[in-house]
C-alpha cells in the first residue's frame, strides 16, 4: 500500500531541495539526526558538524542528535506516521541504518538525481571505459549556442 | 544582497511542533553558532570552517564557476577549481544540477562543447567512485590488490605521526596542506595527492591510517573518493604508487612554498623520478611501466602515473 501520512528521513546525502523525499512529500515533517555513534568512532572534526548543520538548517527539517534508526523512529511514532520516505543511500552506513527502520516501519526509498543514464549499465572496471560508456549520454542534454 | 558574514541565514518555519529533544534551528549568529556547537557536540574539536554550509553558499560558490578556465588551470593550486565538493558530496547540489549549470554558462558564453568537457569529466569521477562503491560496499576499506611498492604491507605505520597530524614536519608544503585540512576542512587535488604520497611513501603509513585522517577532517569526506584515491597512490588501486619531485611540486605551487621553508637544502623531494624511485621502493618491486597511466613529467624517462593529469586514472 502507498504511503498516506509518512515521515521522511534527510541525511548526509542528500541536504539540499533536489533530494527526492522533500520533492515528492513538501509538506510532510522531516528529520535530520546527527549519528553520534559515527561521530565519536569516525573523530569528526566539529567543522565539518558544523557544515552538515549549516546545511540542515536550509531546509525545512527537524534536527536530532542520536541513534539515527531509533530517532526516526521515535519521530514517525510521534506524528503518527505510516511510514518513513528517504533518498537512497550509497554508503553502506546509512544503507544499514535504513534496514534497521525497515525492520520496524514501512520504507520507501526514492532514486536521487542521476548525473547519466546510460542505456545499459556502464562498466566500471577502469574509469577510461566507465567514460566511454557514459560520456556521450551525460553530454546528450547539450546544445551549444555557439555559431 | 548578502546576509553580513557572521549571520546565518533564516531557517525555512516547520509546520509541525518542535519537540523537547530537537536541537535548536535559530542562532544569533555564526560565532554563537559555533559556541552551542561545542556544547551540542562536546566530543568534537576545532571550530568552525570559514566555508559554510547551505544552499545559499553552495549556489554563491556555484556562480564563481568558471569551465573554460577550469579546463586550463586546474592542476594549479591557484587554479580555477570550483570548491563546490562540499555541497556535492553531501547533496547540497546535485551532480545533475552542476552539470547542467556547465551546459548553462557553455550556451551563455557561446563556448563549445570542448570548453567544458574537462569539467564535466571531472563530474564523471564523481560519479564513477559512487557507483563503484555501490558495487563494493565496505570493501572499499580492504587493498583492492596488492601493494606494487616492492614493501612489506606489514612495514607500514598505522598511525599518522604526530609531526604530519600537528603540521610540525618542517616541510613548508605539507605543514600548509595539513594547516589547510585542519583549518578550513577542504584542499586542493594536488595538495591531496603530494600529501597522501608524502604519508604513504616517505612516510610509510597505511594509507588507511591517512583516509581516515582525511575524513576527520575534509568537508567533502566521501569515503568512495577518498580511501579510494588514498589506494590509487598508495598503488593498491593502481599499477603503480604515484609520487612526485620536488620540481613538480614547485611548478604547480608557483614556487609559494620553497623559497622559504625551513627545509631547503635537505628537502625530501629533491630529485629526479628515477632518483626517489630508487630511494622510496624496494627492488623487485613490480613498478615499472605497465601501461595505464603515462608520465609526463619532463626528465622522466619511465612511465609514471602523471602528477599532471594530478588524479587518479585507470
Ligand atoms: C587522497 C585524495 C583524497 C580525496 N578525498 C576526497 C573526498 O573525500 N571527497 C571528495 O569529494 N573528493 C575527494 N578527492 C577528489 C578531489 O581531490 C576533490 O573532489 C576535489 O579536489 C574537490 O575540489 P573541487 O570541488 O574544487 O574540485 P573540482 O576540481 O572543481 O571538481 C569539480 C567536482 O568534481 C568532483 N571531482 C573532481 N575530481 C574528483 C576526483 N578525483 N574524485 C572524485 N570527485 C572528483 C568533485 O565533486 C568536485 O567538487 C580526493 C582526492 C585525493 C587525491
Amino acid at each position: 500500500m502507498p504511503l498516506q501520512r509518512p515521515v521522511l528521513w534527510v541525511h548526509e546525502e542528500a541536504l539540499g531541495p533536489r533530494n527526492p523525499a522533500l520533492l515528492a512529500w513538501p509538506q510532510a515533517p522531516a528529520l535530520f539526526v546527527f549519528d553520534s555513534a559515527w561521530i565519536s568512532s569516525a573523530h569528526i572534526s566539529r567543522k565539518r558538524i558544523g557544515f552538515l548543520y549549516e546545511s540542515a538548517l536550509a531546509l525545512p527539517v527537524s534536527l536530532r542528535k542520536g541513534d539515527v534508526a531509533a530517532e526516526v523512529m521515535a519521530f514517525a511514532k510521534c506524528h503518527t506516521a505510516d511510514g518513513v520516505v528517504s533518498s537512497r543511500p550509497v554508503d553502506p552506513r546509512l544503507q544499514r541504518i535504513a534496514n534497521s527502520i525497515r525492520r520496524q516501519w514501512p520504507i520507501v526509498l526514492l532514486e536521487p538525481d542521476a548525473f547519466v543514464n546510460p542505456p545499459r549499465p556502464p562498466r566500471l572496471g577502469r574509469f577510461s571505459r566507465y567514460w566511454r560508456d557514459a560520456e556521450s549520454v551525460v553530454w546528450e542534454g547539450f546544445t551549444s549556442n555557439a555559431s | 544582497m548578502d546576509a553580513p558574514l557572521t549571520q546565518l541565514p533564516a531557517p525555512p518555519p516547520l509546520n509541525w511542533a518542535v519537540a523537547e529533544d530537537d536541537l535548536p534551528r535559530e542562532f544569533p549568529n555564526r560565532d554563537e553558532f559555533a559556541q552551542d556547537l561545542e556544547q551540542l557536540f562536546p566530543q568534537t574539536e576545532g571550530g568552525l570552517s570559514p566555508l559554510r554550509g547551505g544552499r545559499d553558499a553552495a549556489e554563491r560558490q556555484l556562480e564563481r564557476m568558471n569551465a573554460k578556465c577550469y579546463g586550463r588551470s586546474r592542476n594549479h593550486l591557484d587554479g580555477a577549481v570550483t570548491q563546490l565538493s562540499p555541497y556535492i558530496r553531501h547533496g547540497v547540489l546535485s551532480l545533475a544540477e552542476v552539470r547542467e549549470a556547465v551546459f548553462d554558462q557553455l550556451r551563455q558564453h557561446r563556448q563549445q562543447r570542448e570548453d567544458g568537457a574537462t569539467l564535466i569529466k571531472e563530474l564523471g569521477w564523481r560519479d564513477f567512485w559512487q557507483r563503484i562503491w555501490t558495487g563494493l560496499g565496505d570493501q572499499i576499506n580492504n587493498n583492492q590488490e596488492e601493494l606494487n611498492t616492492g614493501h612489506d604491507p606489514n612495514s607500514y605505520g598505522r598511525n599518522v605521526p604526530d609531526d604530519i597530524r600537528t603540521g610540525r614536519t618542517g616541510l613548508a608544503c605539507m605543514d600548509r596542506f595539513q594547516a589547510d585540512l585542519v583549518e578550513t576542512g577542504w584542499l586542493h587535488n594536488h595538495a591531496r595527492l603530494w600529501l597522501a604520497a608524502y604519508v604513504v611513501h616517505w612516510r610509510r603509513v597505511h594509507w588507511k591510517a591517512g583516509a581516515d585522517w582525511f575524513l576527520e577532517h575534509l568537508l567533502d569526506g566521501d569515503p568512495a573518493s577518498n580511501h579510494l584515491s588514498w589506494q590509487w597512490v598508495a598503488s593498491s588501486f593502481s599499477h603503480k604508487p604515484y609520487f612526485f619531485n620536488r620540481e613538480n611540486l614547485e611548478r604547480y605551487s608557483k614556487g609559494r612554498f620553497c623559497t622559504d621553508c625551513p627545509s631547503a637544502g635537505c628537502c625530501p623531494f629533491e630529485g629526479s623520478y628515477a632518483q626517489l624511485e630508487t630511494q622510496l621502493f624496494a627492488p623487485p618491486a613490480a613498478i615499472g611501466d605497465t601501461g595505464g597511466t603515462h608520465g609526463r613529467e619532463r626528465g622522466a624517462t619511465f612511465a609514471r602515473p602523471s602528477a599532471a593529469a594530478a588524479r587518479p586514472k585507470r
